[in-house]
């Protein structure tokens, strides 16, 4: 127990630094300002201009407003954050004085990983609180399906922060990885769509057909399938206070911790005989 | 005396990617550093100090060959790496936080913390005269401060082995003269140091022993005593005018520091000390002194390095 507790120690440590160093980011404060105006804006303002349109429609609007500003910066922010913590560090050689210490190279990238998901989760933990207190106000019950929606989410982010930061880990600059951690995203919400290409292209029996069809069922099996982390349709149709239906949350988090978890492997196996 | 750091053989080759040459940068060095001396790490710009460096801390990977630290070969290790106090080439610290935190910080990761860490700190700190800054933030630092910070940063565990990168390239001269004065006094508590730089008088002062790396290869290492040849003999003499000094240099003196009559005489291996003198008679000079010349640092340096590149030319 001692020596899991000294493993976790310098980590902690990095990750604690990671965190002040990362919030003080100047497109991270952008992002954040800027989410937080539009989930502010859409949810007060618009009763202020209106207040005699309650209407279900126009509670719909605002709450799919809000519901993608949060995915949208929230994704902003993670791929930012996990693209970044390790090449900055590299970039501006700090690097050199913390290996040097008596740091393993797994325990300065756990510290790194864990110092991402702080900055990501205070992120949404912000971003949801608004939106949360929007919602009360306008409809005076707890949304607690807001919350489940929440915490989906950021496992959703996790899995994009794993593989986002595997990819910096073989990198100098926060480019590449930012622009793969898109990738990740999107495709990530497009696999019903990979399904539906490698039905069509199983049809003509063409080889480039064939092919195509291929590709997208590898992408299809491989990818995670972040569209199940979503609960957009429920909460913007339904009451902010009904439970969760057709998803498992205990499955989903287990599902995306599974996938974090590879990811983080992966990064150690690309950091592990890096030289910087 | 026991050895603090030993490699043998150590080789690296930089691979260059996509068409880019590959650099040889080092080639089986066999260098070793004492416990308990000061250790200088001379070479120009680009002869592969930093690379030997960045090696025993783990940062790089040899291609080949071999380094042991306290007879430990598994360097890059945290339980090796607890030993090393380490000062980075240049002055990178994150800049957003105070200097006190930044000991704070890197002296957790060494597993201090409490009341030994808060007097670690303090003492530091006073070490490398930094207490009054200590609530500064280091972006407002100059590069004097950063390189002090740095130092204290390397320090904060009371490593017994100090590895300096260029502890002093760009200050001033004061600032020069304190930091020297910070590292032989740590020498003299029974540190082992080991400096790297290519400010040749600086190391000349403070060294035990030096090692000379030329493009790779150690050309030289030894103590400064081994090192540098008692090569000739000045004369000190007085009364001295210039057709005097023409006639003298004809015979193979050299005149040197010249002021008004006064001036050095430099012996030529050509001649002996007692030629020397028995021209001074000959034009009547008043002899004021005379004495053996040192080779300087420096002279080594250029002696070294120069016979490197012809070898290296043929
Ligand atoms: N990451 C690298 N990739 C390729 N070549 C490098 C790299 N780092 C250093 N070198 C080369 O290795 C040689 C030694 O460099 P370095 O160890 O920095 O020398 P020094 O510290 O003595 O100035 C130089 O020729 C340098 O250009
Ligand atoms: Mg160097």
């Amino acid at each position: 127990m001692g020596a899991f507790i000294d493993f976790f120690r310098g980590p902690w440590h990095i990750a604690v630094y990671t965190y002040r160093e990362g919030i003080r980011k100047k497109t991270l404060i952008g992002f954040l300002i800027l989410s937080l105006l539009v989930i502010f804006g859409a949810s007060f303002i618009s009763s202020y201009l209106d207040p005699t349109s309650e209407t279900d429609i126009d509670l719909k609007l605002i709450k799919d407003i809000c519901v993608a500003t949060i995915s949208i910066f929230g994704v902003l922010i993670t791929i930012f954050i996990s693209a970044s913590v390790v090449p900055g560090e590299i970039e501006n050689k700090v690097i050199y004085t913390i290996l040097s210490k008596p740091v393993r190279r797994i325990q300065y990238l756990l510290g790194k990983f864990l110092g991402a998901q702080l900055i990501i989760i205070v992120n949404l933990v912000l971003m949801g609180f608004l939106f949360c207190a929007a919602l009360y106000m306008r409809q005076q019950v707890f949304p607690s399906l807001l919350l489940w929606s929440l915490l989906l989410t950021y496992f959703e982010f996790l899995i994009i922060s794993a593989f986002t930061f595997a990819v910096s880990c073989a990198s100098t600059s926060a480019v590449v990885p930012t622009i793969i951690g898109l990738f990740i995203y999107i495709t990530g919400n497009l696999t019903e769509f990979l399904k539906d290409v490698q039905n069509r292209a199983g049809q003509s029996g063409k080889w480039f057909d064939d092919m195509i069809g291929w590709v997208a069922n590898a992408l299809y099996q491989m990818l995670p399938n972040l569209q199940n982390f979503s609960l957009k349709t429920q909460i913007i149709n339904g009451q902010p206070n009904d439970p969760p239906t057709d998803v498992l949350i205990p499955n989903l988090m287990a599902y995306g911790t599974l996938y974090a978890i590879f990811g983080f492997l992966l990064a150690w196996v690309i950091f592990w005989r890096k030289e910087v | 005396m026991s050895i603090a750091i030993q490699t043998s053989k150590l080789t690296k080759v930089y691979e260059g990617s996509f068409r880019a040459q590959d650099v040889h940068a080092l080639k089986e060095l066999d260098l070793i550093i004492n416990q308990g001396e000061i250790y200088g790490y001379l070479g120009p710009n680009g002869s592969g100090k930093t690379t030997t460096i960045k090696m025993m801390l783990g940062l790089l990977f040899p291609t080949s060959g071999t380094i042991e630290i306290l007879g430990n070969p598994n360097v890059g290790s945290a339980s090796v790496k607890r030993n090393i106090g380490y000062l980075p080439e240049g002055a990178y610290y994150p800049d957003f936080l105070k200097g006190e935190e930044i000991l704070e910080y890197y002296g957790k990761l060494y597993g201090l913390g409490g009341k030994d860490l808060r007097h670690r700190m303090a003492e530091t700190l006073e070490l490398v005269g930094m207490t009054h800054a200590r609530k500064r933030l280091l972006r407002g630092y100059s590069k004097g401060m950063r390189q002090r910070i740095g130092l204290a940063q390397a320090l904060i565990s009371d490593p017994a082995i100090l590895i300096l990168d260029e502890p002093t390239t760009g200050l001033d001269p004061i600032a020069r003269k304190e930091i020297r004065d910070i590292l032989a006094n740590l020498r003299d508590k029974g540190k082992t140091l080991l400096i790297s730089s290519h400010e040749l008088l600086e190391v000349e002062l403070i060294c035990d022993r030096v090692g000379i790396l030329f493009e790779g290869v150690l050309q030289a290492q030894g103590t400064l005593d081994e090192l540098l040849v008692q090569r000739d003999v000045t004369v000190d003499v007085d009364d001295l005018d210039d057709a005097t000094a023409a006639k003298l240099a004809e015979r193979g003196l050299q005149v040197e520091d010249r002021v008004g009559t006064r001036a050095k005489l430099r012996v030529a291996s050509a001649i002996t000390a007692y030629e020397a003198l028995e021209l001074c008679r000959a034009f009547n000079l008043k002899l004021i002194g005379v004495a053996p010349r040192r080779e300087t640092l420096e002279e080594l340096f250029v002696r070294v390095v120069g016979a490197a590149q012809s070898t290296r030319r043929q």
